[in-house]
């Protein structure tokens, strides 16, 4: 009941916050900031108040860091608010660095930028602060599916407690040099200027199949199709995602994760695709072996594609340049022909209904496929609730995610917005992607600490059904036969998602 | 009746002083320093009672009442910090207590020089003597006290948490509670973690015990083999195993991970030669990947048996090989009768420890096969050792008390086993006999 009251007073102060605090303009120089959930620090920030300097430390990802981004936006930020008498710096924190563990002894940053579901954790125990989200310049313009990547309902109560900055989702990268010189006759048959093997699951694996059975070399190892490492659930999840799986349910509008659903739907005819697909490719789908060498593999042409998040970019182009100043190109030679031939695009859109990808696509009907969805997630900023200056933390938060900075961010990272504004100016992937969150055909990983327990029970089983075309290959009997060996398989991912969640906790 | 009475000794006045307040009694002797150095520990001992004793003694056993709030703003209690802060006013008492008994017996000593009328020793002069007897006492102080916040307390915190609820859900803000024998009935009950449970002690067992064997006698053979006449370039010989011992464990342990795997150098060949890749540590893998754990541990474990045993066999007494030849004692009786218990006298307490780590071994099967759980197993694997299972409870999974109490179970299996092989080594019973 003690509790319940401070819930409502901090849902009061959260409205009052609400209603006195205007929306944000993208040319201010000092926003309105955003509320903590105990109503601390209202107004603009303006320093210790006593002449002193008020030090922010804030914690980015290592890659905003190693290419410059990171300096900018401090700069920017120290130059936009010197007056005001804050400074960010540099938390100088490992970017995994555990809030939960540092930050009640005082040690943890002041902001932090991490995926949703690792900012999430920290929130189910009120660590990061739950923010005024609508006083944020960037509210209007990012979707609510970003928004709900952070929020959380505590007894009835919904908060959110990041401010979403990109969008991240398994990707495809080929190159555009080893795409067949004959694609636009023979696999581009609705004629729309883009190969069927991109719009599609069944022509992935018909091309997949195509450069197996034309394989040259003796060994028959040295051109494949598709190439994933189908243990990874993350990188592997549209053969479950797309027919219906889905991670923890939903009670009451409240993640339940009592209620995992890995065996919901029709996600047996997805493992059955993914088993299909092991067969073209090698035993290291089993592992983790393509994950390690796809860079190396895409770049001298043994896989014709592969998957991984975007963020890897810029390892495919370092590898691709690589390869190309091997045979002979100068350095920038060689990166302008990397820029130009790798190419990241999002998965293909359909995948087969029946989880059978060896029919024609040309005798498929538009109810014979389902939209492939990916496992994703939102990047944001948080604000520790351990913070000595949640308000000038808060002022941070609103300036990075500025219009201004988040362009420069995609402009150097490469990044997908999830501001609809950018989005716009930034490319056709960046709006694909941004796209793709809006109409749901991203998944987001649940934002609740329970997430942690979903790998290591997938990957075991997603990595067994992989082995099994291998199992047949070598003359050993195979163990996901029928539908129904596919369905116990999911069971086991359920069951021991379950234990490592609950059997102990009761 | 009353003879009885006469012959026993009254007690004084400063003895009762000093039973009822630390220093009086040697006050009221006119000890001055000493009566203060007490009564300025008793008073210090007073004040930290008052100050945060007591209140951490009873909060060792509420484990908290008020819940942090960070949102609020509310400081609540820190179950873990009120645990440790328990036990080190637990550790403090004890010392207390101590310190009066060194005043109760430093009391009656003097009362009963007083008696006999013999001169009281000065202060330093007492001390001095002190030193000189008890010097063990006083030079061993620091090293118990680092002991006791260093090591007896974290093992005392661990042992501790195996009766709470610590972990899942409940971690700190959250308040955590004592459960009494809770996880342990859980470990020994809930069907599938009993299962679980004894079947990774089973192969925990046998693979401590073939380790240990493959371990120390791969080391001994290669040492004596070393040792031949006939071997030429023997420093050349040592050094690839002390090259071996040079490289990190788990960068080794990595490496091994690489070459085992689909796409590491040894399936390479598989394949070129025309055969299909082997998993020698996927799901499939079973009795592939223990036989490849037990090869890559005598990798790395090996070179130590082995510089240990060239250590020792330098001391060997030659003449006993001799005398042996001259009776017609055969090579492989030489090692037995003399070799053997030579090296194995002066090696059991290694011999254990090594038995002990093995039984431990996290990093082995943790860095070749994690991140597998199989079925039959409670969020564990076919290869996984007690430790590897307790790092998936405890560390993967937060169940932190569940942990605690695997811990303590492999604890108790481990110390009884050396203990009771220790007592009966030679090394213990015939302790003078090879000097």
């Amino acid at each position: 009941m003690r509790k319940q009251k401070r819930y409502q007073a901090a849902a009061l102060a959260l409205a009052l916050a609400a209603a006195l605090s205007g929306c944000g303009s993208s040319g201010g120089t000092s926003a309105d900031s955003g509320q903590s959930a105990n109503g601390a620090g209202q107004g603009t920030a303006q320093g210790s108040g006593n002449g002193e300097t008020v030090v922010l430390h804030v914690l980015e990802n290592d890659t905003a860091k190693s290419v410059g981004y990171f300096q900018e936006l401090l700069d920017a930020f120290n130059a936009e608010y010197a007056d005001q008498g804050i400074q960010a710096v540099d938390a100088n924190m490992d970017e995994f660095t555990n809030l939960a563990e540092n930050g009640p002894y005082g040690y943890g940053p002041d902001v932090l930028y991490q995926a949703n579901d690792k900012l999430m954790t920290y929130a189910e125990d009120k660590h990061i602060l739950a923010l005024d989200i609508e006083s944020f310049d960037c509210y209007e313009c990012t979707p609510q599916a970003a928004w709900d990547a952070f929020r959380m309902t505590i007894d009835g109560q919904t908060y959110y407690c990041g401010v979403p900055v990109n969008i991240q989702e398994p990707m495809l990268f080929y190159r555009e040099d080893r795409m067949p010189q004959d694609w636009q006759t023979e696999w581009d048959d609705d004629q729309n200027g883009v190969p069927d093997f991109f719009e599609n699951w069944n022509d992935l694996y018909a091309y997949s199949k195509y450069l197996r059975d034309t394989d040259p070399s003796p060994g028959k190892d040295s051109q494949y199709g598709f190439m994933a490492s189908l243990n990874n659930l993350y990188l592997a999840s549209p053969f479950m995602l797309s027919h219906g799986a889905y991670i923890f349910g939903e009670k009451d509008g409240v993640l339940d994760t009592e209620d995992i659903g890995f065996a919901a739907g029709d996600a047996a005819n997805g493992l059955s695709a993914l088993r299909q697909f092991a067969a073209l490719m090698n035993e290291g789908c089993i592992d983790d072996t393509i994950t390690l060498n796809r860079y190396e593999k895409l770049a001298d042409g043994s896989y014709f594609c592969t998957v991984s998040t975007p963020d890897t970019r810029s390892l495919f182009m370092d590898r691709l340049a690589g390869k190309y100043r091997e045979e002979g190109l100068s350095e920038e030679e060689a990166d302008a022909k990397a820029e130009e031939n790798l190419k990241m695009i999002e998965l293909p859109a359909k995948m087969p209904a029946d989880g059978d990808l060896s029919r024609d696509s040309a005798q498929m009907s538009d109810g014979d496929w389902v939209n492939t969805i990916v496992m994703g997630g939102v990047n944001g900023y948080g604000v520790s609730s351990y913070t000595q200056h949640r308000q000038e933390s808060i002022e941070f938060v609103n300036f990075a995610t500025k219009y201004d900075m988040i362009k420069k961010r995609v402009d150097m990272l490469g990044i997908a917005p999830t501001r609809s504004d950018v989005a716009e100016v930034s490319g056709d992937t960046a709006a694909r992607i941004f796209t793709s969150l809006s109409e749901g055909r991203i998944y987001l990983m649940p934002s609740v600490k329970a997430v942690d327990q979903i790998w290591t029970p997938s990957q075991t089983v997603m990595g067994d059904v992989a082995k099994d075309p291998f199992r047949e290959k070598a003359g050993e009997t195979p163990k996901y036969k029928d539908e129904q060996d596919m369905k116990n398989a999911l069971e086991t991912i359920n069951r021991n998602i379950y234990d490592a969640i609950h059997t102990l906790a009761k | 009746m009353k003879k009885v009475e006469s012959g026993k000794k009254k007690t004084s006045l400063p003895v009762k002083a000093s039973l009822c307040v630390m220093g009086t009694g040697q006050l009221l002797y006119r000890q001055w320093i000493k009566g203060f150095l007490y009564l300025a520990v008793f008073a210090g001992f007073l004040w930290y009672l008052a100050a945060m004793g007591i209140k951490d003694i009873i909060g060792m056993f509420t484990l908290g009442t008020v819940q942090a709030d960070p949102w609020l703003g509310t400081e609540g209690d820190d179950s873990v910090i009120m645990m440790l802060r328990g036990i080190l006013a637990v550790i403090v008492i004890c010392g207390a207590a101590l310190l009066y008994r060194s005043n109760v017996r430093d009391i009656k000593r003097t009362d009963e020089m007083i008696r006999a009328g013999k001169p009281l020793p000065g202060f330093f002069k007492a001390t001095g003597m002190f030193l000189d007897r008890k010097f063990y006492m006083v030079a061993l102080a620091l090293p118990v006290a680092g002991v006791l916040v260093f090591n007896v307390l974290p093992i005392v915190f661990m042992i501790l948490i195996a009766f709470t609820n610590y972990g899942g859900d409940i971690v700190p803000p959250k308040l955590v509670d004592w459960v009494g024998l809770d996880n342990f009935r859980r470990i020994l009950t809930l069907s599938d973690i009993k299962g679980t449970f004894f079947r990774i002690l089973g192969w925990n067992i046998i693979w401590a015990f073939a380790a240990t064997f493959i371990n120390y006698f791969g080391g001994l053979g290669l040492a004596l083999l070393l040792n031949k006449k006939c071997v030429k370039g023997k420093r050349f010989w040592r050094m690839f195993p002390i090259l071996a011992y040079a490289v990190p464990g788990f960068i080794t342990l990595l490496a091994f991970k690489f070459l085992f795997s689909y796409g590491g150098p040894i399936n390479y060949y598989i394949t070129a030669a025309g055969h299909s890749a082997v998993g020698f540590l996927d799901i499939d893998a079973g009795i592939k990947a223990k036989l490849i754990g037990l090869f890559v541990n005598a990798w790395t474990s090996i070179p130590t048996s082995m510089l240990l045993a060239t250590g020792i066999l330098s001391n060997m007494n030659m003449d006993l090989y001799e005398a042996a030849s001259i009776d017609g004692a055969s090579k492989w009786q030489q090692f037995i009768k003399i070799t053997l218990p030579f090296v194995v006298f002066s090696t059991t307490p290694v011999l254990i420890t090594s038995f002990t780590g093995n039984f431990n071994n996290f990093g082995v099967f943790y860095f070749l096969r994690g991140g597998l759980y199989m079925d039959g197993y409670f969020l564990a694997s076919d290869t996984d050792l007690l430790i590897n299972w307790l790092y998936n409870l405890s560390i993967n999974n937060n169940y932190y008390s569940i942990g605690a109490a695997v811990s303590l179970i492999i604890f108790a299996i481990t110390s009884l086993f050396s203990l009771s092989v220790y007592v009966r080594s030679s090394a213990y019973k015939k302790e003078d006999t090879y000097r």
